[in-house]
């Protein structure tokens, strides 16, 4: 069961097109990264879905109720914007109290969200704190309300690499409990935590599927090959059309991309023989996610 | 919620210390405004015993407790006006600037609900302020003069009270249509001086908020005449739910 689900959904900017008919599907307990470059549209999609900005056309239905029509299903997402800012003159604690009271949640759960965030026992003012600390502050407060979703814009973009372990450890942690998306450009964020991937290239979503199932549609298209001669062998691969792209990735082995797998397999065993070359190794490579986001983003 | 948000408004109020600066000038001038209609004279008369000023004949009369509250009113209506719209007209604006009513709202907060607590808040601490600084204004003015006009006082705060509920609800509205202070200033003080410009024509008189404050001060000084100010106070009031209704409509409709 998807528990976002959108369609046709546009926002429009004079003339940007920041979301441009979006049909995207997020199932139930996944977290799902939403890639793209930057100003692919990925902040006005979220934007989108939480009510803080109104499509140009097109709607979007969440834990099922049409957003158009309807903010109550809010109650049931937490968000976390790209640059978190908070009320700078409370505590951590005094903070999500009070947001306790106003939203009417236990107090206990204050103790909990802080506990997982790592910020317990932090007495300091939040005006105090650094980047890293507001961004886990915002994830606790977006998990204040136990919600169903979690809305994440760029959570660990701005982080020092110790700040992003600890937020993606944290994300990591909720697999199975929440439904996570999350928005991001960094690629290797979201290889080492999503079990889904949606990309976004000018406001058009592009590919929206499993990591395994993209890896398996974009598998055996890369060759690493090591040879006795491999310039040799890259001066004859070079001409064929069914080689995509050819590069040396050290001394002896060369990287091929193939837009034909079948006739790669049967040609360059052929060549390697007719040119008298001794291979040393001849493997399929699986892809990283980067390689497959550049692939679809050209 | 809206109790829970006022509490949020009260902290933040406590917290930032604006509690101070709006306490500040209501104590000052509510204990002054008596001080300075008692003395005035006095000082003016020392110093015209001066060498400088000798063979100049002033003649001042007495002054009352009406002297006490006409510079109690001037000073509320000029420099207490400006506190308060300082320190209210970021409510809105300010918090979508930073974006903490983005947060606020993604909680699921009403947009409306927190409008109004945000307009109910401002209005019960003002109102409160003017409660305790008219206290204090009558006491010390009858502790100076041994006699004030309680009648009189009551009325005109009465209707410095309407006049100050129209301030906040134009705070409210000029706060949710601007994008920050600066922008929420300049609509609040545009639509201002367009009242001010109001009172070059007298036949608009009681359709413009800025007439309560000369009748307070021809209450205090003539006596209070109800039928004058009837008009003006339904006026001033329509103004308000308008004002506020409008600011709701527009934050309900704001992308954040």
């Amino acid at each position: 069961m998807n528990v976002i689900e959108t369609y046709n959904l546009c926002k429009y900017y004079k003339e940007k097109r920041a979301v441009d008919n979006l049909n995207l599907g997020v199932p139930e307990g996944v977290i799902f990264g939403y890639l793209g470059p930057n100003g692919a549209g990925k902040t006005t999609t979220i934007r989108l879905l939480l009510n803080l900005a109104k499509p140009t056309s097109g709607y979007a239905v969440v834990l099922g109720e049409n957003i158009t029509k309807s903010r109550k299903y809010l109650k049931k997402v937490g968000f976390l914007p790209d640059v978190p800012n908070f009320y700078n003159y409370f505590t951590a604690r005094e903070y999500l109290e009070l947001l306790s009271e106003i939203i009417k949640v236990d107090k206990k759960r204050v103790d909990e969200v802080l506990e997982i965030v790592g910020l317990k026992s932090e007495k300091k003012r939040i005006g105090t704190f650094s980047r890293g600390m507001k961004q886990r502050l915002g994830i606790a407060q977006a998990l204040l309300s136990d919600p169903q979703i979690l809305i994440l814009d760029e959570p660990a973009s701005a982080l020092d690499p110790q700040g992003r372990k600890e937020v993606l450890d944290l994300i990591a942690s909720l697999r199975g409990e929440k439904t996570v998306f999350f928005s991001t450009h960094i690629l290797s964020d979201v290889e080492r935590i999503c079990d889904r991937v949606g990309i976004l290239k000018e406001g058009k979503l592009i590919l929206n599927d499993t990591i395994d199932n993209l890896k398996k549609r974009f598998s055996k298209r890369i060759l690493h090959i090591e040879v006795n001669n491999p310039q040799k062998l890259f001066e004859k691969l070079k001409k064929e059309n069914w080689i995509e792209s050819i590069s040396f990735s050290d001394k002896n082995a060369l990287l091929i991309r193939v837009k034909e797998i079948q006739r790669a397999q049967r040609e360059i065993p052929r060549i390697i023989v007719e040119e008298d070359i001794l291979i040393d190794r001849f493997e399929f490579l699986e892809p990283t996610l980067e390689d497959i986001f550049f692939e679809v983003i050209s | 919620m809206i109790l829970k948000l006022m509490k949020k408004e009260w902290k933040e109020l406590i917290k930032t210390g604006k509690i101070y600066a709006l306490l500040f000038p209501f104590l000052f001038f509510s204990i002054l405004s008596p001080v300075i209609a008692k003395f005035t004279p006095e000082i003016i008369k020392s110093l015209t015993s001066t060498q400088d000023m000798q063979g100049i004949i002033i003649k001042i009369p007495p002054p009352t407790w009406k002297d006490a509250f006409l510079q109690f009113f001037k000073n509320l209506n000029q420099i207490v006006f400006l506190v308060i719209a300082i320190v209210f007209l970021g409510s809105i604006s300010e918090e979508k600037n930073k974006g903490t009513a983005a947060i606020m709202v993604t909680l699921g907060i009403d947009r409306k609900e927190w409008v109004i607590a945000k307009f109910l808040f401002q209005v019960l601490v003002v109102f409160s302020l003017i409660f305790l600084s008219y206290i204090l204004c009558v006491y010390y003015t009858y502790f100076l003069f041994s006699e004030v006009g309680i009648y009189e006082t009551i009325a005109s705060t009465f209707l410095y009270l309407v006049y100050i509920f129209f301030i906040l609800s134009l705070c409210i509205f000029s706060s949710s249509i601007g994008n920050n202070m600066l922008q929420s200033v300049g609509i609040f003080f545009a639509i201002f001086v367009l009242f001010t410009l109001f009172s070059i024509f007298p036949n608009l008189e009681p359709y413009n908020p800025l007439t309560l404050s000369s009748l307070q001060n021809q209450w205090i000084v003539k006596g209070v005449i109800w039928k004058d100010a009837i008009e003006n106070i339904s006026t001033v009031i329509i103004y308000s739910v308008i004002l506020i209704t409008l600011g709701i409509i527009y934050f309900e409709q704001q992308e954040l």
